[in-house]
C-alpha cells in the first residue's frame, strides 16, 4: 500500500532513475541477460507478436476454463433428462426455457431478485460511502491500514456461523430485544426476524466489503488539495461533494456496484436463513431444481442461463452508464 | 470541511464498526455457553468447547487444508486475473467485448450451478475430486473478481508512464513488471483479500469437488445437521483468530522482507 | 468431537501435534491402510467414532467418511460420479430410494451376506416399503417422523391434538414448517393419501387433491412465521422464541429436549409420516466386499444403535437399542401407542406422480 501513497510524479522519477538502488540493478542484470534478450527479441519483435504474447494464454484460459463449464451447463439446459442413466436416450428440447416464460410462479422470484439486488447495491453504496470517505480522508495515513484491517476481520467468519449470530441478535429472545426490554423501551419483543429488515442486516454484512474496498481505493487517491481549492472558491460542502468528490470517485462506485450486484444475484444461504415466507429469491428457485426435486437439472440449468444473461445485460448497461458519466464529467 | 461534518462522519464510521462486530462478539461469547445450542439465556459457562477445538486434530487439519486451498487458488487467480485485465484494458481489439463477457462468466453463475458444472467438467477432464479440484474451481471462480478490480485500477494508470519506459527501451514484459505491477499493488492486495475470502468461505464448490477431507465450511455444514452448537461457534472463533494471526504474520514478514531488501 | 475433559498436559501435547499438522503440507495426508478401505457418505454422528476406531483396528480396513448434509446434494453428487462412483456406502432416506434406483445409483442389497440382518426390528427391515423391484436396497439404521413440536410453557397440551391448530389465528406468526412436508400433512389432515399411492390410477384426482392442499396453504400463508429448510433452523427458532409451534422431524426436537429446553412433541390425531435412513451400497462400489463387512459390523450390537440415537436424536432400528439409553434419552424418543397408531411411512411408489404435482405446488406457495 505504501507505493500507492507516493504521488505519481515520484514514481516517474523512479523510472527515470532506473539503475540506482538494489532492485533496479537486479532488473538491469535480468534485462541484460543474453537468453532473455534473445527471447525478448523474438517474442516482442512486432506489435502483432506483442499482442499475441499478451492474449494467447488468457484466451486459452477463458475458453477452456470459463467457457467449458458453462457450455456444459448450456448443453444440460437443452436436454430433456439429466443425469443420463445407462441405456436412456435424451432429446434436444427448449421446454426448460419455455417453462420460465410461461409460468409467473418463476418470474416473480426472478424479478424480485433483480429488484432486491439493485436496491441492496444502492443501500450498500449509501451506507459504505461515508465509511470509506471517513477512512480515506479523515484518518491519518498510517492508521488507515490498521482500521481497514479492523473492518475486514468480521468478514472472515463463515457465512453460516455469522448468520446464526444475527439470528440470536434479532430473535424475539435475542440480544436486541432483551436489551430493549431491560431498558424499558418495549414490553413485548419486536419480531425483527424473517422480515426484509433481517435479510438486509445479513446481506449488507456480506456486500459491504465488496463496496468498501473499491470505494476506499478510489477516494484515497483523490488529491486533498482539490476539495480545499474548491472550498477556497466558496463552494459549500454539498456542492463540493456532488461536483468534485463523487464524480472523481465514480470509478470506485462503478466497480463496487458491479461487484455487489453480481454477487447479490447469486446469494442463497443468507436469504434462505433470514428471509420470511414472502422473500423467495431466484437462487432458491434454481437450487430447488437441484436439491429438493433433485432430478430436474435441465430446468435448473436453463433458469441459471436466464439469470446469467439478465445479470450480464444489466451489468453491461450499468458500466456503459458509468463510463458515460465519467466521460461527461471529464469534458 | 466543517467540524460537524467530521463528527457526523466519524459517528457513522464507528456505528458501522459496531454493526460489523456485534454478531462477531455474539459468536465468540456463545462458544462459552454450556449447552448444545446457542442463544439466550446463558445459564452456565464452560471452556470445554474451546479446549475441544484444540484437542481435535481433525479440526486443525481441516483449517490448514482450507487455508492452503485459499492461498494456492488465490495466487492462480491473481496471475490469470491480472493477465486478463491487462489484455482487456488495452485499446479496442476485435472480440474484446466477447473476451470481457467470458472473463466475467464464472462470477455470474449461481454457486450450485457452477459447482455442478465444474463437477461434470472435471470428470471430462479426468480431474479426481480432492484438493486439486477444489483449488482449480476456486481459482477459476475468483478470476473475474481480480480482473474487475485490476481493470478499474488500470483505467487510472497514466499512459505517459508506460510510454516513458518504452522510450527508455524497455520491452512490454519489463514495462509491465517495473511500471504497471507496482502501480497495481493496492488493487492486487484488495483482490487477493477478496479471493482468499471467497475461497475460505466457499461451501458449494468445495462440497461438490472435494474428496473425503472436508474444508472448514463443509465440516461446519455437516455439523450443523445436529444443531448450531457452541462447538461450531468455538471452531469458527478459533479459525478466525488463527487466520488473523496468519494475516498479521504475513503482513509483518513481507514488511521485514521489504526492509531487508532495501 | 464430544466434550472432552482435558488435562493440561494432554492439551499441550495436542497443541504441539496440531502445530505439526499445520506445518505439514495438506496433501501428505491421509495415509492409506493396508487392509483396503471403505468409503462412506453419511451425516455427522451416523457412524459412532468409537465403533469406527474399533472396526479399523480389527479389520485393518480404513473407514473414509465424507459428511453430507442433505439428500438432494448427495443424489447430485452420486449422479455426477456415476457410473464409476468413488463411494461404497451412501445414506438414503427410505422414501428417496426410488429416485436413486431409477437412476441406477444403488446396487441391490444381498441381505444373506449380512449375518446380523436379524438384529434389526423387522418393522423396519422387513416392511413393504423397503422392497422395490423384488430386491432389498438398504439396511435401515435410524428412523424418524414428522411431529408437531411445541413450546410446552407457551402452548397448552389440549391445543396440539390436531394439525388444524397450526392454522388457527391464535398462533398466527408463531408457526414454522417446510412447505413440502406440510403439503403431505395437509393432505393427510383432510383425509387423503399424502403418499398418492391410492391415486396412481387416477392422476386427475391426485391433481385435485394437491391443488386443494396448495390453495389451503396459500390461504394460510399470512399466519406462518417462516418456511424453514433445516433442523438447525427450527431448533434456533424455538430457542429464540420466534415460534411456539413447528412441524418438524423428531431428531432435531429430541436433541432440544435432551438439552433441557421446554419443548415437547406429539403426533396429532390425524396422524403423520415416518421415514427411515438406510445404509445403501452404491452401484459399482469400488470396495463392495468391505462395504458388506462394515454393514455387518455396525449392525452387530444394540449399543452402537443407542449411540447413534444419542448423537442424532432419531430412533434406532436395532432390537434392544433403547435399553442402552438413559431415561431422559428414552423420553425424548418415546411416543404413546395412540400416537403411533396413526403413523404411516412415506412411500416411494407414487413419487413420480406425487412430486410432479407437489414441486410446482411448492413453487406456487413460495411465490404467492
Amino acid at each position: 500500500m505504501t507505493n500507492d501513497a507516493a504521488p505519481i510524479g515520484a514514481e516517474r522519477t523512479q523510472v527515470a532513475a532506473a539503475g540506482g538502488g538494489d532492485r533496479p540493478a537486479a532488473w538491469g542484470r535480468f534485462v541484460a541477460w543474453r537468453p532473455y534478450q534473445l527471447l525478448s527479441a523474438v517474442v516482442f519483435a512486432s506489435p502483432r507478436r506483442q499482442f499475441l504474447m499478451l492474449a494467447l494464454i488468457p484466451l486459452i484460459w477463458v475458453l477452456t476454463q470459463h467457457l467449458g463449464p458453462m457450455l456444459q451447463m448450456l448443453r444440460v439446459s437443452l436436454m430433456d433428462a439429466y443425469p443420463v442413466t445407462v441405456g436412456q436416450e435424451t432429446h434436444f428440447t427448449l421446454a426448460n426455457y419455455v417453462a420460465f416464460f410461461e409460468q409467473s410462479v418463476f418470474q416473480r422470484p426472478f424479478f424480485r431478485t433483480l429488484g432486491y439486488s439493485a436496491m441492496l447495491t444502492l443501500v450498500t453504496l449509501i451506507i459504505t460511502y461515508p465509511v470509506a470517505y471517513f477512512l480515506a480522508r479523515h484518518v491519518k495515513r498510517h492508521n488507515q491500514l490498521a482500521l481497514l484491517l479492523l473492518l475486514l476481520i468480521p468478514f472472515w467468519t463463515g457465512e453460516i456461523v455469522r448468520t446464526y449470530a444475527i439470528m440470536i441478535l434479532l430473535g424475539n429472545n435475542g440480544a436486541v430485544n432483551i436489551a430493549l426490554q431491560w431498558l424499558g423501551l418495549i414490553e413485548r419483543p419486536i419480531p425483527f426476524m424473517y422480515t426484509g429488515f433481517s435479510v438486509s442486516v445479513g446481506l449488507i454484512y456480506l456486500t459491504a466489503l465488496y463496496m468498501l474496498l473499491p470505494l476506499y481505493s478510489a477516494l484515497e487517491k483523490l488529491p486533498r488539495n482539490i476539495t480545499e481549492a474548491a472550498a477556497d472558491l466558496g463552494a459549500g460542502a454539498w456542492t463540493r461533494f456532488w461536483r468534485i468528490t463523487l464524480p472523481l470517485s465514480l470509478e470506485g462506485v462503478g466497480s463496487g456496484c458491479i461487484l455487489v450486484f453480481l454477487i447479490s444475484t447469486g446469494y442463497y444461504g443468507t436469504p434462505v436463513l433470514l428471509g420470511g415466507p414472502n422473500s423467495t429469491v431466484f437462487a432458491q428457485t434454481i437450487a430447488g431444481f437441484f436439491h429438493v426435486a433433485g432430478d430436474k437439472w435441465p430446468t435448473g440449468a436453463a433458469f441459471a442461463v436466464i439469470m446469467f444473461v439478465a445479470a450480464l445485460l444489466l451489468t453491461g448497461i450499468f458500466s456503459r452508464f458509468i463510463s458515460a458519466l465519467r466521460k461527461g464529467d471529464s469534458k | 470541511m466543517t467540524r460537524s461534518h467530521r463528527v457526523l462522519l466519524s459517528v457513522i464510521f464507528w456505528a458501522f464498526v459496531v454493526y460489523l462486530f456485534v454478531p462477531l462478539v455474539l459468536m465468540v461469547v456463545m462458544g462459552f455457553k454450556d449447552s448444545k445450542f446457542i442463544g439466550f439465556p446463558i445459564r452456565s459457562w464452560t471452556l470445554d468447547w474451546y479446549l475441544g477445538v484444540f484437542a481435535d486434530t481433525d479440526v486443525i487439519f481441516t483449517f490448514s487444508y482450507s487455508v492452503a486451498i485459499a492461498i494456492i487458488s488465490t495466487l492462480i487467480s491473481i496471475v490469470m486475473g491480472t493477465w486478463l485485465a491487462v489484455l482487456l484494458a488495452r485499446d479496442k481489439f476485435a472480440g474484446r467485448a466477447a473476451v470481457y463477457a467470458l472473463m466475467i462468466l464464472p462470477a455470474l453463475v449461481p454457486g450450485i450451478i457452477s459447482a455442478i458444472a465444474f463437477r461434470i467438467y472435471a470428470r471430462q477432464l479426468g480431474i479426481e475430486p480432492g484438493m486439486f479440484a477444489i483449488i482449480w474451481a476456486h481459482a477459476v471462480h475468483n478470476v473475474p473478481f481480480v480482473s474487475l478490480v485490476v481493470i478499474a485500477r488500470l483505467s487510472t494508470l497514466p499512459k505517459s508512464m508506460g510510454e516513458a519506459a518504452r522510450d527508455l527501451g524497455a520491452d512490454p514484459f519489463v514495462t509491465f513488471m517495473r511500471i504497471t505491477l507496482p502501480y497495481l499493488k493496492p488493487a492486487l492486495i484488495g483482490a487477493g483479500i477478496f479471493c482468499l475470502l471467497l475461497s475460505f468461505d466457499d461451501f458449494v464448490r468445495s462440497f461438490f469437488l472435494g474428496g473425503y477431507d472436508p474444508t472448514l465450511p463443509v465440516l461446519i455444514f455437516a455439523m450443523l445437521r445436529s444443531g448450531m452448537s457452541p462447538e461450531i461457534n468455538a471452531i469458527a472463533t478459533v479459525a478466525l483468530v488463527l487466520t488473523a494471526v496468519l494475516g498479521v504474520w504475513a503482513e509483518r514478514s513481507s514488511r521485514r522482507m521489504k526492509k531487508d531488501s532495501q | 468431537m464430544t466434550k472432552l475433559p482435558l488435562s493440561r498436559r494432554k492439551f499441550l501435547g495436542t497443541t504441539a501435534a496440531s502445530a505439526a499438522v499445520l506445518a505439514s503440507p495438506a496433501y501428505l495426508r491421509p495415509a492409506r491402510a493396508a487392509g483396503g478401505e471403505v468409503n462412506i457418505w453419511t451425516y455427522t454422528d451416523f457412524v459412532p467414532e468409537a465403533f469406527k476406531d474399533q472396526f479399523e483396528s480389527e479389520t485393518g480396513i480404513k473407514v473414509n467418511i465424507r459428511l453430507v448434509d442433505d439428500q438432494g446434494k448427495q443424489f447430485n453428487l452420486l449422479a455426477a460420479e456415476a457410473p464409476e462412483p468413488t463411494v461404497d456406502i451412501v445414506t438414503v432416506a427410505g422414501h428417496r430410494f426410488l429416485q436413486f434406483i431409477d437412476s441406477d445409483l444403488l446396487a441391490p442389497l444381498d441381505a444373506g451376506r449380512l449375518t446380523n440382518w436379524g438384529a434389526m426390528n423387522p418393522i423396519y427391515s422387513e416392511s413393504d416399503w423397503s422392497t422395490i423391484n423384488g430386491n432389498k436396497w438398504g439396511a435401515p439404521i435410524l428412523s424418524g417422523m414428522e411431529v408437531l413440536a411445541y413450546n410446552n410453557e407457551l402452548v397448552p397440551e389440549e391445543d396440539v391434538k390436531s394439525w388444524y391448530t397450526f392454522f388457527s389465528d391464535k398462533y398466527a406468526g408463531q408457526t414454522a414448517y417446510t412447505i413440502q412436508d406440510m403439503l403431505s400433512i395437509v393432505m393427510l389432515m383432510k383425509g387423503y393419501d399424502g403418499n398418492m399411492v391410492a391415486y396412481l390410477d387416477d392422476p386427475e384426482k391426485a391433481a385435485e387433491i394437491v391443488a386443494e392442499a396448495r390453495d389451503f396453504l396459500i390461504e394460510k400463508k399470512p399466519l406462518v412465521r417462516k418456511y424453514y429448510d433445516s433442523g438447525a433452523e427450527v431448533q434456533q427458532m424455538f430457542v429464540n422464541q420466534d415460534i411456539t409451534m413447528a412441524c418438524a422431524w423428531n431428531g432435531p426436537i429430541a436433541a432440544l429436549m435432551a438439552d433441557g429446553f421446554p419443548v415437547s412433541m406429539t403426533i396429532p390425531k390425524e396422524g403423520s409420516y415416518g421415514f427411515v435412513y438406510t445404509y445403501n451400497i452404491a452401484n459399482n462400489a469400488p470396495n463392495a466386499d468391505n462395504a458388506y463387512l462394515f454393514l455387518d459390523a455396525i449392525l452387530s450390537s444394540p449399543e452402537i444403535g443407542a449411540e447413534m440415537t444419542r448423537a442424532s436424536g432419531f430412533i434406532s432400528t436395532f432390537n434392544g437399542a433403547d435399553q442402552h439409553l438413559t431415561e431422559a434419552e428414552k423420553a425424548a424418543s418415546a411416543f404413546t401407542e395412540e400416537e403411533l397408531a396413526n403413523l404411516q411411512f412415506f412411500r416411494a411408489e407414487a413419487n413420480e406422480l406425487k412430486y410432479s404435482l407437489v414441486d410446482p405446488a411448492v413453487e406456487a406457495i413460495k411465490a404467492a
